[in-house]
């Protein structure tokens, strides 16, 4: 099977503008064709991975580039739309049907806490149980109750993310907090913080996607290759997420990020180990942690040990969110993972400034989040 | 003409207007064992259609909470104004975990205490529910 590969990565910065989807979006697509090397009209398939803007947003943001009559497809998986919508790309290219392709995450979300009706059910609304940062909570509080975990250590992961976000010209929030502060933080469900979690914002991040073949004949700059991109849902009570009204206490299927990563290092003939960085889920700090555990970075119960050794800091062993994760950039949800990528791509091209891993060749990128989606795409200099 | 019907289609059993037996709603598939929350004629784990009513029992144990600490978005039914709770997943003998209000203060919730199921009557005749802390007079 030929090799696919990211010729062209281009972001809109994350945060609040007072500008529509189609002008944030069509900023990252030109982004991304500009950095490629590639015209428009060179293009034969684009994918939006979007969740809250409506329906053929793809081809309304994408017809700002120019006259096209190639398919455009909006692509839907909550937070790991971005990885569902790379995964599409992939498949496009190796079926031969297509050699060069756009890969666009875009969001334009509203203030505070996502509106609820999206994925809970009236029920679950009315009885109080609409609001996403309680599931996270839940399995924060069991965490602790089982291994020990303490907040301090949950707090440590938002220190370090919020401190490389000082870094990152495109994160919404690029500020450094001390420990003090976000402890002191207001709880928002027990045990985590203000300081602690993500906010919806707007954003946009795109990628050209092409056959190896095709970045080899245009002599393209620096091409990636995508070593596996999966896409899964979680097993039958493997993850208790929102909108979850109920979970088995009897079942034991492996959890999502598990299932997911444990494909991709397969279909990349790689494992933890051999991935240099990694940009990954802190929708709330505490799920950075847990993540850890299950992307097989330490053994289950382990992860607050590691942020304690400062494992995952920017010179430690393996560095997790470089770019100071949704923490500090915001979560629009469909753009997430491709911002991510958009990260990743920079660390591997050695281009990421202040905040380059030292001869980064691996990185991995994950999203998590409702309905148990998740996705991990590996990608490799 | 009677007000009270359940917060939701099938995911209470009992007499909603008495108050007596009521209780949640749950199914078992004869197939794979398992045992899930509200009527359900279709088994989430195996697929199979073989799958009998269930009531679920009413004393549980906290096996995970939160403190939400902010009022939840959309059409909250709860304390107006807004006070926080606590929220639990409760383990049930039946084999599964439920979410549901804990109607005490939070600050006495701890992982592994003993709770049972009550309805809460709301003003406007829907019937939802919580879970309380067992004392010697409720758990049996
Ligand atoms: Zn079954």
């Amino acid at each position: 099977m030929s090799d696919v590969v990211i010729i062209g990565a281009g972001i809109h910065p994350f945060g609040r503008f007072d500008k529509s989807a189609e002008e944030i979006g069509s900023f990252a697509a030109r982004a991304a064709l500009q950095d490629a090397g590639v015209a428009w009209a060179d293009v034969q398939a684009s994918y939006l991975s979007r969740m809250y803007l409506p329906a053929t947003s793809g081809a309304r943001i994408l017809r700002r580039l120019g006259g096209t009559d190639m398919p455009i497809v909006d692509v839907e998986a909550a937070c790991a739309s971005g990885g569902a919508a790379l995964h599409q790309a992939l498949l496009a290219i190796r079926s031969g049907e297509c050699e060069v392709v756009m890969v666009l995450g875009a969001e334009k979300m509203p203030r505070g806490f996502m509106d609820p009706r999206m994925i809970y059910a009236d029920w679950q609304i009315e009885m109080g149980m609409s609001l996403n940062p309680a599931y996270w909570s839940m399995r924060a509080m069991r965490h602790m109750y089982e291994f020990g975990t303490t907040e301090l250590q949950i707090a440590k992961i938002a220190h370090k993310n919020h401190n490389n976000s000082v870094h990152n010209p495109n994160a919404m929030y690029q500020k450094a907090f001390s420990l003090e502060e976000i402890l002191n933080s207001p709880l928002v469900c027990d045990p985590i913080r203000r300081l602690e979690i993500c906010a919806p914002d707007d954003g946009a991040a795109a990628v050209v996607v092409a056959s190896a073949d095709f970045a080899r004949r245009i002599g393209a700059r620096k091409p990636i290759r995508i070593a596996a991109c999966v896409h899964t849902i979680a097993r039958y009570s493997a993850d208790f997420r929102c909108p979850a009204d109920s979970m088995s206490a009897t079942a034991h299927n492996d959890g999502p990020t598990e299932v997911t990563a444990a494909k991709a290092y397969e279909r990349a003939g790689l494992g933890a180990s051999d991935v240099n960085c990694f940009e990954v889920q802190d929708t709330d700090a505490f799920c950075e942690l847990e993540i850890y555990e299950e992307l097989q970075l330490c053994p289950l119960g382990e992860g607050g040990r590691l942020i304690d050794e400062g494992v995952t800091e920017i010179g430690g062993k393996h560095p997790v969110n470089m770019s100071g994760g949704l923490i500090s950039k915001g979560e629009p949800v469909g753009a997430s993972h491709l911002g991510q990528v958009v990260e990743l791509v920079a660390q591997l091209r050695g281009e990421a400034g202040p905040r380059q891993v030292e001869g980064a060749k691996v990185g991995l990128g994950h999203v998590l989040g409702a309905g148990g989606n998740c996705a991990v795409t590996i990608l490799q200099r | 003409m009677s007000g009270r019907r359940p917060v939701r289609d099938g995911l209470l059993v009992g007499n909603l207007e008495t108050g007596e037996a009521v209780g949640l709603a749950g199914a078992r598939c004869r197939a794979c064992g398992e045992a899930t929350l509200g009527r359900n004629l279709l088994c989430p784990n195996c697929g199979s259609e073989d799958v009998e009513p269930l009531a679920l029992s009413a004393k549980g144990k906290v096996w995970t909470y939160t403190v939400v600490r902010y009022p939840p978005p959309g059409d909250y039914k709860g304390a107006d104004p807004f006070r926080p709770f606590a929220l639990g997943l409760v383990e049930l003998p039946d084999g599964l975990r439920v979410l549901a209000p804990l109607a005490c203060a939070p600050e006495e919730v701890r992982i592994g205490m003993d709770v049972v199921f009550q309805p809460r009557v709301r003003p406007d005749g829907v019937v939802q529910f919580e879970y309380a802390l067992a004392s010697e007079g409720t758990a049996q």
